[in-house]
C-alpha cells in the first residue's frame, strides 16, 4: 500500500466499460446492453420484447432512451454500452416515448383482465401502471381477432391479447430449436399463429407461457384453475431427471398448482421442459397418509416396531441375505442415513441402487437427460468407493433366491416380472414409499414418507451441484420425511442415531462425503405470496 | 418540526447519538440502549425539553427488510408545555432483545411495554410487572414477529382444574 | 324461634355488639368480568378487596384482541379501512379519518386533499364524536341506575346512526373514508337532515343534564371518585376528556391542528378535580361544541370533488373501467397491488372520541404496510384505572370504568 497522500483513481478492471445513466456512473462488462446496465443501478427500464435469455428483437420499442449525440431515441436493449456514453432514461423525450408506446400497445387490447389468466402477473398491467397511467383516447371500435386458438397439445392462444413481442417465436427457435410459431400479416392485423404445417408440440412449449408478457398464451394445464395472486411460491428443484432444473412451486392451501422455472445461469438458465412441469400431478395420486402393516393402516409406533422386529430377525438369522435398496429418487440426507445404517451399523454386503430405468430416447442437448432419477450423482458420491449394484444385480439376486429380506427406499423400482414374483416370496419386505404403487403394494410394512415438494433436503444433479429443496406444504396425514423414518427405524433396532433436524444430517454428511465439501445449506425459504412479489413475466 | 430537540440531544449525547432522521414532520433519534435512560431522563427533566407525556412504545421487526439489527424499539414522547414531539429508536439484536424500561420515568409506558413484550418478545429491564397483556400465559411464541405465520395453530391448553 | 342476636357472630348479648374489637377479616380475591354488565367490551379485573374496599386491582384486557396489526400487515391500505372501523366501534369515522391521514402523510398528499373531502371528513368525524360521547355518558349512567337518561341518549344516537347509514350503508362499520378523500359524496339532503337532527339533539342534552347534573344521588356517586392530578395524568399518558377533566388544556384539534379544524370556532372544556363528575361534565360540554362545529362546517362546505385526482391513489370511474383497457388495468392494479406508498414511517394522530388516537405506519414501498401500530387512547386510559380504583369501594368501580370510556375494540385492537 503506498503512503502518498495524492489519491489516485483506481483503473477500471479490464474488459469493462464505464457509462453515465441518469447522472450516475456505472461500470459494466463489455458487451452489456444499456438496459442491463441500468438494471444494475436499480432502474428497470420498461421493455416487452427483451428477454435476457433470448436474442434481441428490438421490435416493441418500449425501452427507448435518450443517448447523447444521438438525434433519435435508441432502444436500450439493442444498444451496447460504450465508454463515456451518457444516457438519460427519465427525461421528457424518453418518458413521453414510453407513454406513447404503451398507448399504442393498448389501443386494440381487449378488456379481458377479469377473465385473463395473466392478471396479477401481467407485464402490460405493471408497465402501464408504473409508466403511463393516462386515460384512454380511443373512440373507435377495436380490431377483433380470434380468441381461442388451439396451438397444440399444451397451449391455447388468444390473438387479441397478443402484443406482438415475438418472445414465444424466439423461445421455440432458440431454446427448443424448432420453428413452430410465426407472425402473419401486418399493422393492425398482425397476428401470431403456427408455422405452415407445424403444431406447437416441442417439449419446451410451455416456456412460451412464462415469457409471454400478457395472457395471449395460456397453458391448458393451468388456465382457469386459479388466479395468480392467490398463489404462494416456494423455491425447489425439479425431480424429473438428473438435470435438476430449479423451479418455483406455486401452491395454495396445501396443494401445488403449477411449476415454473427459476433462473439459474449454471443449470437451466430460464427454462424447463414440459414433462418436468407436469411432475406436480403425482403429488396427489395414491398418496399414503400413514404407515401400513400387512396392507392395513397402522400407527407409526406399531409400524416401526413391526419393521424393526422383522429386520432384526432377518439380520440375526443370516446377515448375507438381507438387502438394502438406496434410491436415486430421494434426497442426499435420506440416502446418507440409510447407507450409514446398512454399511456402518449392519455391515451388509447387498446394497443396491434403485430408481427409474434410463430413457435414452428422452435425452437432448438442451435440458432433458436420459437419466430420469434426480439424485444419481448424489447417491454415488455418498457410497464413494463402495460401489452399489444396480437393478440388474438386484433382479438377479432376487430370482436366484439369495435374499430373504429387503429394506427398500422409494417405490419407483421397476423390476422384471420374474423379479417381481421373487419379491413376493421374500420373508420380509419393508418399503419406505410415498405412493402405494409397484413395490409398495403387498409389502409387509410400508412406511409413508413425504414427497419431493414436501421435503427439506438436498439433491445432486448431473453436474455434481448440490441443490436445496424447500418444503412447500406439509405431507398428507401422518407421513414423515424419509430421513426421520430411517432414524426412527434405526433407533428401534438399537442403533445409535440422533439428529435434531435435517440440517444436522446435512452437516455430518458434508463432512464425510468429499464431493459435498462445497455444498451449502442456505436459509430456510418461507412461502412468498405472489400477489405482492412483483409481477413475473 | 422539532429540530431543536434533535440539536439539543446531539449536544448532550455527542457521539452516543447514533443517527437522526427527520421525515414527514417526525423527528427521530437513534440511540444505543446503554444511553437510553440518560437520554430519556434528560428529555424529561430539562426545562427546554420538558417531555412529560409518553405517547407510545412499540417495536419494528426488520426481518423481511433484511436489515440488521433485527429489532428497533420506538418510544414516542410529547411535551405538553412546549408542544414538540420526538421519537427515540433503540436497535436490538435478535439474540439479545433486552433494554431498560422507561416505566420508572413515565408510568404511562407500563402497559405498552407489556404489549411490546407480548407481541415481539422484547424484555424490558426494570419493568415492575412484565407479563403478557393481550394473550394468555400459555401462548407459545411472539405473534407480531415476521417469522410467525398468520395461520399458525397454538397447542391446546390443559385445564387441570376440570378433572 | 331462635334469638336473632344469638345467630349473629355467635354473640349472645346485645352489649357485645358495642365492643371495639375489629371484626376479624382477611383480603378476598374476587373476579370481576370478563363477562360482566359493567365491564364494557370484556375486561377482567381481579380485585383484592378488604370488605368492600379495593386494595389492589389487576386489570386484564385482551379478551377482544383480534390481531389488527397482524391483519394489517397482510392487507392492502384500502382493505384496512374496514378493520379500522372495528377499532373504536362507536366512533368509527374518526378511526377511518385517522388512518387515511396517516397514509396520506407518507404519500405527501396531506395538503392536496380536496376541500370538500376535508369538510366531509370533519362532518362525519364530529358526528362520530357525538355518538361516542352519547354512548359513554348513556351507558355509564345506566350502570349507576339512571335508565331513563340512557334511553334518551341512545335514542338521540340512533338518529345519527340512521343518517350515517344513509350515507355509507352501515350503522357502525362505514369504511367511508379513503386515502385521498372519501368514497362518495354526501347524500343530497344530508345538510337538511343533519340540521334537523342537531335541532332535536339540543333539547335531549338539556333533558339528560336535567336528570343528572344537579342530581344529588348522581353527584354523590361521581364527585371525588377516581380523581387524578394533572401531573399524574400527563405522566400516565392520558389524553382526551379524561385529561381535560384534570385541568390540562390539551386537544389535538387546537394544539396540533389538522385537516380544516383551524377554520372553526369552538371551545375546549377543562375541569378542575379530575374525578368522574368532571369527566362527565367535559363530555357533555364537548357535545355542545361538536354541534357548534357541525353547524359551522355545514355553512362553510364548498362544492367540488370528493377524491383527489391522482391516478396513483384514486380508483377510476366505473364507466371508464368497464369500457377502456387503461382504466381497467388501473382499477385492477389498485385493488390487487394496493396503493404503492413510498418507503418511510410516520406517526399521525387525531383527536379521537377518547383522546389522542394515533397511527404509526411503516411502509416498505409496496401496497401493504410493513407495520401499522394503533396508539389507542382507551388502552392507555385503562392502564391508569388500577391506580384510581385503589381505596374506593367496589361500587365506585362502575363510574370509574364508565367514565374513562374504555371501548373494547380500541383497547384490545
Amino acid at each position: 500500500m503506498s503512503d502518498d497522500t495524492t489519491t489516485q483513481a483506481e483503473a477500471p478492471p479490464p474488459n469493462t466499460v464505464t457509462l453515465t445513466i441518469d447522472g450516475q456512473q456505472v461500470t459494466v462488462p463489455k458487451g452489456t446492453n444499456v438496459l442491463e446496465a441500468a438494471k444494475t443501478l436499480g432502474n428497470d427500464i420498461s421493455a416487452f420484447c427483451y428477454h435476457p435469455g433470448l436474442s434481441i428483437a428490438a421490435c416493441c420499442r418500449q425501452c427507448l432512451v435518450s443517448i447523447e449525440k444521438n438525434p433519435k431515441l435508441q432502444p436500450s436493449c439493442q444498444t451496447t454500452a460504450a465508454d463515456g456514453m451518457v444516457v438519460e432514461t427519465k427525461d421528457e423525450r424518453s418518458s413521453t416515448a414510453r407513454k406513447q408506446m404503451l398507448e399504442f400497445t393498448l389501443v386494440n387490447h381487449p378488456i379481458d383482465c377479469p377473465i385473463c389468466d395473466k392478471a396479477g402477473e401481467c407485464t402490460l398491467q405493471r408497465l402501464y401502471f408504473d409508466n403511463d397511467n393516462q386515460a384512454s383516447r380511443v373512440d373507435v371500435p377495436k380490431v377483433h381477432k380470434r380468441k381461442v386458438v388451439d396451438l397444440g397439445p399444451t397451449i391455447v392462444l388468444d390473438q387479441e391479447r397478443c402484443i406482438l413481442c415475438t418472445r414465444c417465436i424466439r423461445v421455440c427457435d432458440e431454446v427448443a430449436g424448432q420453428h413452430q410459431l410465426e407472425m402473419a400479416n401486418r399493422g393492425n392485423h398482425e397476428e401470431l399463429g403456427t408455422a405452415p404445417g407445424a403444431v406447437l408440440d416441442n417439449p419446451y412449449s410451455m416456456n412460451t407461457v412464462d415469457v409471454c408478457p400478457v395472457g395471449a398464451l395460456t397453458a391448458k394445464d393451468f388456465r382457469f384453475k386459479l388466479r395468480a395472486w392467490e398463489l404462494y411460491m416456494t423455491p425447489s428443484v425439479c425431480t424429473g431427471c438428473a438435470t435438476g432444473c430449479n423451479v418455483e412451486i406455486h401452491h395454495q392451501n396445501g396443494r401445488a398448482w403449477r411449476l415454473v422455472p427459476r433462473h439459474n445461469p449454471d443449470v437451466n438458465n430460464y427454462w424447463m421442459c414440459d414433462e418436468g412441469r407436469y411432475s406436480y400431478h403425482d403429488l396427489r395420486h395414491q398418496r399414503l397418509a400413514g404407515p401400513e402393516v400387512d396392507g392395513l393402516p397402522s400407527g407409526w409406533d406399531q409400524a416401526i416396531a413391526t419393521a424393526a422386529e422383522k429386520l432384526s430377525a432377518a439380520l440375526s438369522k443370516e446377515r448375507g441375505s438381507v438387502g438394502v435398496v438406496l434410491s436415486s429418487q430421494h434426497t442426499n440426507e435420506a440416502n446418507y442415513l440409510l447407507a450409514k445404517l446398512a454399511n456402518d451399523m449392519w455391515q451388509l454386503e447387498n446394497i443396491y441402487l434403485g430408481g427409474k430405468r434410463p430413457m435414452p430416447e428422452r435425452a437432448d442437448d438442451i435440458l432433458r437427460d436420459a437419466d430420469t432419477n434426480p439424485n444419481t450423482a448424489g447417491v454415488k458420491a455418498i457410497l464413494g468407493d463402495r460401489a452399489a449394484e444396480g437393478i440388474a444385480a438386484l433382479e438377479a439376486d432376487l430370482i436366484g433366491g439369495e435374499l430373504s429380506a429387503l429394506l427398500v427406499l422409494g417405490q419407483d423400482l421397476t423390476l422384471s416380472p420374474e423379479a417381481a414374483e421373487a419379491v413376493d416370496r421374500l420373508d420380509t419386505l419393508v418399503v419406505i414409499a410415498d405412493r402405494e404403487v409397484r413395490i409398495a403394494k403387498g409389502a409387509d410394512v410400508v412406511l409413508a414418507n413425504a414427497a419431493w415438494a414436501e421435503l427439506d433436503g438436498t439433491m445432486t444433479n448431473r453436474q455434481g451441484r448440490v441443490q436445496r429443496l424447500h418444503p412447500a406444504f406439509p405431507p398428507p396425514g401422518q407421513a414423515l420425511p424419509a430421513w426421520e423414518i430411517i432414524v426412527r427405524l434405526a433407533r428401534a433396532m438399537s442403533a445409535a442415531m440422533s439428529y435434531d433436524d435435517v440440517n444436522a444430517v446435512f452437516t455430518e454428511m458434508k463432512g464425510k462425503v468429499p464431493e459435498f465439501a462445497d455444498a451449502e445449506w442456505g436459509r430456510a425459504a418461507r412461502p412468498i405470496q405472489l400477489r405482492f412479489a412483483n409481477s413475473r413475466g | 418540526m422539532s429540530a431543536k430537540v434533535l440539536e439539543a440531544l446531539k449536544k448532550k449525547l455527542g457521539d452516543k447519538l447514533l443517527a437522526t432522521e427527520s421525515a414527514h414532520t417526525d423527528d427521530t433519534a437513534v440511540i444505543d440502549r446503554a444511553t437510553l435512560v440518560d437520554a430519556a431522563t434528560f428529555l424529561r427533566d430539562d426545562p427546554e425539553m420538558a417531555f412529560d407525556a409518553p405517547v407510545f412504545v412499540t417495536c419494528i421487526d426488520r426481518l423481511d427488510l433484511g436489515l440488521e439489527p433485527r429489532f428497533e424499539v420506538c418510544f414516542q414522547l410529547r411535551s405538553t408545555v412546549h408542544r414538540h414531539r420526538v421519537r427515540l429508536k433503540v436497535p436490538l439484536q435478535e439474540k439479545d432483545p433486552v433494554l431498560p424500561s422507561l416505566t420508572p420515568l413515565w408510568p404511562g409506558f407500563n402497559w405498552q411495554e407489556r404489549e411490546t413484550f407480548d407481541m415481539y418478545g422484547i424484555q424490558f429491564d426494570g419493568h415492575p410487572d412484565l407479563r403478557r397483556i393481550y394473550l394468555y400465559e400459555e401462548f407459545v411464541g411472539y405473534p407480531l414477529r415476521k417469522d410467525y405465520p398468520k395461520d399458525k395453530r397454538q397447542p391446546l391448553v390443559r385445564r387441570d382444574d376440570l378433572d | 324461634m331462635a334469638d336473632t342476636k344469638t345467630l349473629v357472630l355467635g354473640h349472645k348479648n346485645a352489649e357485645d355488639f358495642d365492643r371495639d374489637e375489629p371484626i376479624p377479616n382477611e383480603l378476598m380475591t374476587i373476579n370481576m368480568g370478563p363477562s360482566h354488565p359493567a365491564m364494557h367490551g370484556t375486561v377482567r379485573i381481579v380485585l383484592t378487596v378488604d370488605g368492600e374496599r379495593v386494595e389492589a386491582a389487576d386489570v386484564q384486557p385482551g379478551y377482544l384482541h383480534r390481531c389488527f396489526e397482524k391483519e394489517a400487515e397482510y392487507a392492502t391500505y384500502t382493505q384496512i379501512f374496514p378493520y379500522t372501523d372495528r377499532l373504536n366501534y362507536v366512533s368509527p369515522m374518526l378511526n377511518n379519518v385517522g388512518f387515511a391521514m396517516a397514509v396520506e402523510k407518507l404519500l405527501d398528499l396531506t395538503d392536496q386533499i380536496p376541500e370538500r373531502a376535508e369538510y366531509i371528513r370533519v362532518l362525519v368525524g364530529e358526528i362520530s364524536r357525538i355518538t361516542d360521547h352519547l354512548t359513554c355518558v348513556g351507558a355509564s349512567v345506566m350502570e349507576l341506575g339512571a335508565f331513563t337518561a340512557f334511553l334518551y341518549a341512545l335514542k338521540a344516537r340512533e338518529w345519527f346512526y340512521e343518517l350515517l347509514e344513509e350515507l355509507s350503508g352501515a350503522r357502525l362499520t362505514h369504511a367511508y373514508v379513503r386515502v385521498g378523500g372519501v368514497v362518495k359524496d354526501l347524500t343530497p339532503d344530508f345538510k337538511e337532515r343533519l340540521s334537523h337532527i342537531l335541532d332535536k339533539l339540543e333539547p335531549v342534552i338539556v333533558e339528560m343534564e336535567g336528570l343528572l347534573t344537579e342530581n344529588k344521588v348522581f353527584y354523590d356517586r361521581m364527585v371525588d371518585v377516581g380523581p387524578f392530578t394533572a401531573e399524574d395524568a400527563i405522566a400516565h399518558g392520558l389524553t382526551g376528556p379524561v385529561l381535560r377533566a384534570c385541568g390540562v388544556d390539551y386537544d389535538v384539534r387546537k394544539d396540533f391542528p389538522y385537516s380544516v379544524y383551524d377554520r372553526f370556532e369552538f371551545d375546549v372544556p377543562v375541569g378542575t378535580r379530575g374525578d368522574c363528575y368532571d369527566r362527565y361534565l367535559v363530555r357533555v360540554f364537548e357535545l355542545r361544541q361538536s354541534i357548534r362545529i357541525l353547524r359551522q362546517a355545514m355553512q362553510q362546505i364548498p362544492e367540488g370533488p370528493v377524491v383527489i385526482d391522482d391516478p396513483r391513489v384514486a380508483l377510476p370511474q366505473k364507466k371508464s373501467t368497464y369500457n377502456t383497457i387503461e382504466a381497467m388495468i388501473r382499477h385492477f392494479k389498485h385493488i390487487m397491488d394496493g396503493i404503492r406508498v413510498p418507503a418511510g414511517e410516520a406517526y399521525t394522530f387525531i383527536e379521537g372520541g377518547n383522546g389522542e388516537l394515533g397511527f404509526f405506519i411503516k411502509s416498505d414501498g409496496s401496497g401493504r404496510p410493513y407495520k401499522c401500530y394503533v396508539r389507542s387512547p382507551s388502552f392507555v386510559q385503562l392502564s391508569s384505572v388500577s391506580k384510581t380504583m385503589h381505596g374506593h369501594l367496589i361500587s365506585d368501580i362502575v363510574p370509574i370504568f364508565g367514565m374513562i370510556n374504555m371501548i373494547g375494540g380500541e383497547c384490545d385492537k
